[in-house]
C-alpha cells in the first residue's frame, strides 16, 4: 500500500520530467532545423 | 488581505522577484524582434513552428494559475481520485480536438482563427457567434490569471492585490505587444521549462517534507469512505462529470488553441497535441496531489480559502527557497496563458473583424498590425479593471461555457458535412442558448412533460458528445454506433433524474438543441451542396495580399486574394 501510494504520487513528477527532456531535445533539434534552412525558429 | 500564517516575503523581494520574471521574458522577446512585424506572422508566426516549440506553449498556454489551485481542491475535496478528475479531464480537451483539427487545418492551411474558416463556409453571422464566444472566453481568462497574481502577491507579501495585478498585466502586456504571437510561443517556451522544472522538484519535496508515503498511507483515516475510493462516484458526478462535458466545448471555444493548431507544422500535429496532453496532465495531476496530502495530514485551508492550500502546504514544509519557486511557477503559468489571451484577442480582432468584416478581403497589413496591439493594449486594462474590482463573473462564465456548447455540433459539424447551411448553424446556436436559459435559470418548471421534454433534449446532447468523440478518432461509424448506444443509455438512466441536477441538464440540452435544429434545417434546406476545396482558396495570407495601397501589385493577384475579396 505503501509503495503503491509514493508511486501514485511520484509518478506525476516523473512524467513531467520526461516531457521536460523531450521537449527541451526537440526545441534543440527546431532550432538546428531553422538554422540549417536559414529561417526563424518562430 | 495579507496573511501572517503564511510565510512573508518583504516588499522589495517580490517586487525583485517580479522584475527578475518579467524583464527575463522581456529580454527574450528582444531575441526574436523584428523592427516590421508582418500581419501573419504577429497571428501564426510562419505556419511551422516546430515540435517543440509547438507543444511547449500548447502546455504553458493550457496550463493557467487556476490549474493548479482547482486540482490541489479537487484532491482536498473528493481525494484519492479528486487531482485525477479535474487533471485528466483537462488534458483530454487537448487531445480530443487533435483529430478535428487536423481537418481544420487541412480545409484552411493558412488560417489564422477558426472563425476565419468559418466566414469561408458559411459567412459573417456564423462567424461572428464563434468570435465572440471566443473573446468572452479570453477576456474571463486573462481576467482570472490577474486576480490569481493580485492575490498571490498579498497572500505572500505586503503588497497590496491591486498592485499584483497591476504588475501582471503591464509585464505581461510588455513582451507581447510588439511581436504578438511570435512572442507568446518563444516565452512559452521558457515559461514552461520553469514551470516543469519547479513541478518536478517541490512536488517530491513537500511529499518527503509532510513524512513520505508512511504519513501519507497514515493519514487515509481521515478521508470519508467516498474520499478513499478510486472510483468514487461523489468525485465522478460532481468533479469528472461536468468536466468531461465540457471537453469538446472548450477545446472549440478556445481561440488559444486554434491558433497553436494553425502555427505548429502541420506533418506535427498529431505529436504536438499528444505531448501537451501529456505535459499538462502529469504537472495539474502532481500538483493537485498536494491537495490530497494536505487531506491526509487533516490540515483546514486558511480562512477557508481552498486557494490557499498549496501555498499553505509549501510555506508550511519548505524554507524560503522553495516558496520564492512556487511565486515563480504560479506567475509563470498564469503569464504564459494571459500572453496567449492577448494573442488570440488581437488575432480575432484583426482577421475576423478587420479582415474579413471591414476591410471586407482588402486587409491593410499594417492597420491589422494596428488593431492587434490596440486589441492587446485595451483588453489589459479591461482585464486589470474587472480583476481589481473583483467583479462577479459568475453569470458571463455561464453564458459563455453554454454558447461553447452550443457551437460544438455546427462547428464540427460544418467541417465534416457539406449541407450544413449558414441559417442552421446561427439559428441552432441562438435556438440553444434560449433553452439552455430556459433550463439553467429555471424560468420553465422542470417537472411533468417539460421536465421529460429537457431530459430527452439532454440525452441527445450527451449521444452528440460521445459520438462526436468517437468519430473524431475512429470515424464515422462507429462515431454513429458511440452516439446512438450513448443516447439509448441517456433516455434509461437520465429520465426522470437528470432534472435535478440543472447544471447538467442545461449543458447537455444546449449540446442537444443545437445539434436537433441544425440537422433538421440543414436536411430541410435546398441549398447547393458546399465545395470544401474552396475554404482553400478563401483563408489566405494577408501579408500576401495586394492592397489599395499597392495597385501595381493587382495584376499579380493570386487566387487565393482575389476570391478573399469577393467573399
Amino acid at each position: 500500500m505503501t509503495t503503491l501510494f509514493a508511486l501514485y504520487v511520484l509518478i506525476w513528477p516523473a512524467l513531467t520530467l520526461g516531457v521536460l527532456v523531450l521537449i527541451c531535445r526537440a526545441v534543440l533539434r527546431d532550432r538546428r532545423e531553422a538554422q540549417k534552412e536559414q529561417r526563424e525558429l518562430v | 488581505m495579507n496573511n501572517e500564517s503564511l510565510y512573508q516575503f518583504s516588499t522589495l523581494t517580490v517586487i525583485l522577484l517580479m522584475l527578475a520574471f518579467y524583464g527575463g521574458t522581456y529580454l527574450l522577446t528582444l531575441g526574436i524582434r523584428k523592427k516590421k512585424e508582418d500581419a501573419d506572422a504577429f497571428m501564426v508566426s510562419n505556419h511551422r513552428v516546430g515540435f517543440g516549440i509547438g507543444s511547449a506553449s500548447m502546455t504553458a498556454t493550457w496550463i493557467w494559475a487556476a490549474s493548479f489551485y482547482a486540482a490541489a481542491s479537487s484532491g482536498y475535496t473528493y481525494g484519492v481520485s479528486g487531482p485525477i478528475h479535474y487533471g485528466l479531464w483537462g488534458a483530454l480537451m487537448i487531445l480530443f480536438i487533435y483529430p478535428f483539427g487536423r481537418r481544420f487545418r487541412k480545409l484552411a492551411p493558412n488560417a489564422h482563427t477558426l472563425g476565419e474558416l468559418i466566414h469561408a463556409r458559411h459567412g459573417a453571422s456564423s462567424q461572428l457567434i464563434l468570435a465572440l464566444s471566443n473573446v468572452l472566453g479570453s477576456v474571463i481568462s486573462l481576467m482570472v490569471n490577474f486576480t490569481a497574481a493580485g492575490a498571490l502577491v498579498s497572500v505572500l507579501s505586503p503588497l497590496s492585490f491591486q498592485a499584483g495585478v497591476i504588475i501582471a498585466g503591464v509585464g505581461v502586456l510588455l513582451y507581447t505587444l510588439w511581436s504578438g504571437f511570435r512572442a507568446s510561443v518563444m516565452t512559452d517556451f521558457a515559461q514552461l521549462i520553469a514551470l516543469m522544472a519547479i513541478a518536478v522538484v517541490i512536488i517530491p519535496a513537500v511529499f518527503f517534507a509532510m513524512g513520505g508515503p508512511t504519513e501519507l498511507v497514515a493519514g487515509l483515516d481521515n478521508l470519508s469512505a467516498e474520499q478513499a475510493n478510486f472510483f468514487s462516484v461523489d468525485a465522478i458526478l460532481n468533479q469528472g462529470a461536468p468536466f468531461f462535458v465540457a471537453v469538446l466545448a472548450y477545446a472549440i471555444g478556445n481561440q488559444t488553441i486554434s491558433q497553436r493548431l494553425f502555427a505548429v507544422n502541420e506533418d506535427h500535429i498529431k505529436p504536438t497535441f499528444i505531448t501537451a496532453t501529456v505535459g499538462y496532465g502529469a504537472i495539474v495531476i502532481g500538483l493537485g496531489m498536494i491537495g490530497l496530502m494536505a487531506l491526509t495530514l487533516g490540515i483546514e485551508p486558511l480562512n477557508g480559502d481552498m486557494n490557499n492550500l498549496i501555498p499553505q502546504m509549501v510555506s508550511g514544509y519548505l524554507p524560503p527557497l522553495f516558496i520564492a519557486l512556487f511565486f515563480i511557477l504560479v506567475i509563470g503559468s498564469l503569464s504564459s496563458t494571459a500572453d496567449s489571451d492577448l494573442s488570440a484577442l488581437s488575432a480575432i480582432m484583426m482577421a475576423d473583424v478587420y479582415g474579413k468584416n471591414i476591410a471586407k478581403g482588402k486587409a491593410d497589413p499594417q492597420r491589422m498590425l494596428l488593431v492587434g496591439r490596440l486589441t492587446m493594449i485595451i483588453a489589459t486594462v479591461v482585464g486589470i479593471v474587472f480583476a481589481s474590482f473583483s467583479l462577479d463573473i459568475l453569470v458571463m462564465l455561464v453564458f459563455v461555457g453554454a454558447l461553447w456548447g452550443a457551437i460544438v455540433f455546427p462547428v464540427i459539424a460544418s467541417c465534416f458535412w457539406n449541407r450544413i447551411t449558414n441559417a442552421a448553424f446561427t439559428t441552432s446556436v441562438i435556438v440553444a442558448m434560449v433553452m439552455f436559459c430556459l433550463a439553467r435559470f429555471e424560468w420553465l418548471p422542470l417537472d411533468g412533460a417539460t421536465g421529460l421534454l429537457f431530459e430527452l433534449l439532454a440525452s441527445i446532447g450527451g449521444g452528440v458528445i460521445i459520438g462526436l468523440m468517437t468519430f473524431g478518432f475512429l470515424g464515422r461509424v462507429a462515431g454513429f454506433i458511440a452516439g446512438i448506444l450513448a443516447l439509448v443509455a441517456m433516455l434509461v438512466f437520465a429520465t426522470d433524474f437528470l432534472r435535478d441536477y440543472t447544471v447538467l441538464l442545461a449543458s447537455l440540452t444546449a449540446y442537444g438543441t443545437s445539434t436537433l435544429v441544425c440537422v433538421v434545417m440543414s436536411l430541410a434546406s435546398r441549398q447547393e451542396r458546399f465545395d470544401f476545396d474552396s475554404i482553400r482558396e478563401r483563408v489566405g495570407n494577408y501579408d500576401d495580399q495586394p492592397t489599395d495601397a499597392d495597385p501595381s501589385a493587382t495584376e499579380h493577384q493570386p487566387a487565393s486574394a482575389s476570391l478573399a475579396a469577393q467573399h
